[in-house]
């Protein structure tokens, strides 16, 4: 029987993380619960697979000149960070506010924005979307860049107020167009150059050159505006401490950090959940951090009805498994073909496929995805020559004492070393019944390789194949 | 224009930038160079990396000062004869046959200058003879073959053929210990210098290997490195390091006192040219462009920096010396070459 505290930090880790592996769980479940929140809601000394080493070994990702390595790049760190959450967050925000290679051509300045979410994600939510607001590469996404003031250009302005921050209903038409006049001249340097260089996806001669900001005073509307009722001669940066102000803008961060961290579906508890949240958005001066810990520490949060209740997003199935397996520690050769494999399930690091990001939940499962999920999890976990695998079957060994593991014993340590994972009777059946047709597992004087650690990685290769291994 | 520094008997003059990069299999241009040396008449030999979804065409590049491509050889990507998986470097001998390292195949191929394939040597391993992931490699003038033994820490000498002659390293951070070194040189005597890649230090040895000395230590200032990763010494014993990780090239004394540091100021090559030729627009936009723009506080690391300004040095690796004493830098992230005159 799995006790309640495993469980919950255990989901805690899947939900910050890409879970744990048995040493992780347990070095979190000696400081308990309220600490670990607190641990990994102010991330440092992530530890990650460092910069130089990946450049050397990695031209690509040197020089992030397009697309391949790019994703391979931000899963590297995924796989090696101690800092999950900052991944996490980065990932969430990367899903929210969508910038995506296919129009910039500029990976760089893209893992850029991806890197001010890592460190800003967990932050002040204004002076996030003001870092937002002058990130180069979402000026060119969103075409602020031609927002001109004596000829605007919406786009930046609508999505700024549609999809990241009050959501569609809360604002006037007018209301956009007073936006994107106060964001005229946010703009970045040698904007002409950069624009034809990424419409034509030129590399030449030596390259891409990455983009940074540039504030042109020269072509911005300094006139009076009118903005959600109040007037003045607003700038960028002031019209987002008016959004940040609204409830409409505190409901609407609060429900998609509560999808993305707490649960797919939001129910009538969970509307309670986001209106705590949307408390704490006030009362802590628009600090994620705050809400997150709000969510964390909710009783929803730590009840059954949130464990398991999100689908794994490619991202959090792949980085899992690797995570758990304990591979791609170092750089290696055909890294590539790893990160591919979240495309093929549906999700592309730097790839979102609209501004609108990515759809979760039960959307990530199809046929086709379905097959690459177990496929890729079944081949990770079911390779005993891995140090995570091996590590595994070490814990089993001293488990089973001087004896053997029944079939019973040998499924229930298996989803506990793998999570624990909460599976049904039917599903725990099945295992059993697998287990059962090779008999006691006996690990006694195993050698690498061997049948009996054959053993082990086909019983985790088929918990990898349940329908819970999709859930976090 | 020359950037020495006072007092000094070094200058060097910026002369011009050669490159462009290419993205396709073959044909002029670099794609990720690693490495560039120089022969007796002229021809500069540049080793192209390539990317994974690029392996098929790595490849040696040949051009020469006036910017005329005048071939390329390899055999593409893999472990069969004549090609590479991960390219490192490259050393000449005095018959010009050229020898390439390649880390991922743990082993010394050799090339004639015209392109024919000739043998390969080295076989994976810690014993001694043996390689894990070659990197910096020269040749002396008695026909000794110096090669850094990156992952196994030290450095092998070895025939011209593969045969083992001595060899002294370890792990670590002191005297004669290495941290995944990289590049390696020799002088006029037969020294023998190391770009100590993660110890952020120069050693240099004698040719049996005795410890002489050691140049540098972590940092960005002056004199410090950050990731050396390659180095060439000239007739007069000035080292000329490319200080990789802060994408620069410092020039040292035989005594390891900094002389010179280069940042980089390439200019438009002549294959640069013909493309905006044919892309007017685009000359159109950089010629309304600050290339050397003003950069905001957060993205200001030496990588960084580079990354936005288009003329500095971007991933500088290598190092190499003509006969005249002229500077060739090759830049991994710009597929290009620039060269510094000696004044």
């Amino acid at each position: 029987m799995i006790s309640k505290d495993r469980s919950l930090m255990a989901h805690l880790l899947r939900r910050t993380g890409f879970g744990a592996n048995p040493d992780e769980l347990e070095a979190y479940l000696e400081k308990g619960y309220e600490k670990a929140v607190e641990e990994i809601l102010h991330p440092s000394d992530p530890g990650n697979m460092p910069d130089d080493l990946i450049r050397r070994y990695h031209v690509e990702q040197s020089e992030l000149r397009d697309l391949a390595g790019s994703a391979a790049y931000w899963m590297y760190r995924m796989i090696s960070t101690r800092c999950p959450m900052e991944e996490k967050i980065a990932l969430f925000w990367h899903g929210l506010f969508a910038t995506g290679y296919a129009k910039l051509n500029q990976a760089r300045s893209l893992l850029n924005q991806v890197d001010m979410f890592r460190k800003k994600g967990l932050g002040n939510y204004e002076t996030l979307l003001l870092e937002l607001s002058q990130d180069p590469a979402m000026i060119v996404w969103l075409d602020n860049n031609e927002n001109h003031s004596d000829a605007i250009n919406e786009n930046y302005g609508r999505e700024l107020l549609e999809l990241f921050s009050m959501g569609i209903g809360n604002y006037s038409e007018d209301d956009i167009k007073e936006c994107a006049r106060a964001f005229t001249g946010w703009s970045l340097g040698n904007p002409e150059y950069m624009a034809v260089r990424a419409s034509k996806d030129s590399i030449w001669p030596y390259g891409r050159i990455a983009w940074h900001f540039k504030y042109m005073e020269e072509d911005h509307d300094d006139g009076l505006k009118t903005f959600l009722g109040e007037t003045g001669k607003f700038n960028g940066e002031d019209i987002i401490s008016i959004i940040v102000k609204q409830e409409s803008t505190a409901n609407f961060i609060a429900t998609r950090l509560f999808q993305f961290f707490g649960s797919d579906e939001v129910t009538d508890e969970g509307n309670e959940v986001i209106q705590s949240m949307v408390d704490t958005y006030f009362a802590s001066g628009y600090e994620i951090r705050d809400m997150l810990w709000t969510l964390f520490n909710s009783d929803f949060f730590k009840s059954d009805n949130a464990m398991f209740s999100r689908v794994k997003n490619p991202v959090e199935m792949v980085v899992g498994a690797i995570r758990m397996a304990g591979n791609y520690q170092a750089p290696v050769l055909g890294i590539e073909q790893v990160s591919n494999t979240m495309l093929y399930m549906g999700q592309g690091l730097l790839q979102p496929p609209t501004v609108e990001g990515w759809h979760e939940g039960v959307e990530w499962i199809d046929s086709g995805s379905l097959v690459e999920r177990i496929n890729f999890a079944a081949k990770e976990l079911s390779n005993v020559n891995s140090p995570g695998i091996r590590s595994i079957i070490e814990r089993l060994e001293v488990m089973s004492g001087e004896g053997t593991l029944t079939p019973s014993d040998l499924t229930d340590q298996c989803l506990d070393l793998l999570g624990p994972i909460k599976v049904s009777d039917e599903t725990r059946n099945v295992l059993v019944q697998y287990a059962e047709l090779h008999g006691n597992l006996d690990l006694r004087g195993h050698k690498l390789g061997d049948q009996s650690e054959q053993q082990v990685g086909n019983m985790l290769r088929l918990v990898a194949a349940t329908k819970e291994y999709q859930l976090a | 224009m020359s950037t020495s520094m006072s007092p000094s008997k070094i200058g060097l003059e910026y002369v011009k930038t050669i490159g462009i990069v290419n993205n396709g299999l073959n044909g002029r241009g670099f794609a990720n160079p690693y490495s560039i040396l120089v022969g007796k008449d002229g021809r500069i030999f540049v080793l192209n990396r390539c990317d994974p979804n690029r392996a098929a065409a790595i490849r040696i590049g040949i051009c020469n000062i006036d910017d005329e491509y005048l071939g390329e050889f390899g055999k593409g990507s893999g472990s069969g004869d004549g090609q590479f998986v991960w390219a490192v470097c490259m050393a000449m001998d005095r018959s010009e046959r050229i020898y390439i390292t390649d880390e991922y195949n743990h082993r010394v191929t050799i090339y004639d200058s015209s392109g024919q394939y000739i043998s390969h040597w080295g076989t994976y391993g810690a014993e001694k003879g043996q390689i894990n992931g070659p990197a910096g490699i020269a040749i002396d003038s008695q026909d000794n073959l110096f090669l850094v033994d990156q992952h196994n820490s030290r450095v092998q000498k070895f025939s011209l053929d593969g045969n083992f002659i001595g060899a002294w390293g370890s792990f670590g951070s002191g005297p004669g210990e290495f941290n995944l070194p990289w590049g390696l040189a020799t002088d006029k005597v037969g020294n023998v210098y190391v770009a100590d890649w993660r110890n952020d230090r120069i050693q240099k040895f004698s040719n049996h290997g005795e410890f002489v000395a050691q140049f540098g230590s972590s940092g960005s200032g002056e004199g410090q490195f950050q990731r050396p990763t390659g180095l060439v010494i000239d007739a007069d014993g000035y080292i000329y390091v490319a200080d990789w990780g802060n994408e620069r090239v410092q020039v040292l004394d035989s005594d390891g006192k900094l002389q010179i540091v280069l940042k980089g100021e390439a200019t438009v090559s002549k294959w640069g040219e013909e493309y905006f030729a044919s892309n007017p627009e685009e000359k159109i936009g950089r010629d309304n462009s600050d290339l050397v723009p003003e950069l905001p506080d957060h993205l200001k690391t030496a990588y960084h920096i580079s990354s936005q300004t288009e003329p500095y040095f971007w991933g500088p690796v290598g190092v190499a010396l003509d006969f005249e004493g002229n500077l060739y830098v090759v830049e991994t992230n710009r597929h290009r070459f620039q060269v510094y005159r000696r004044i």
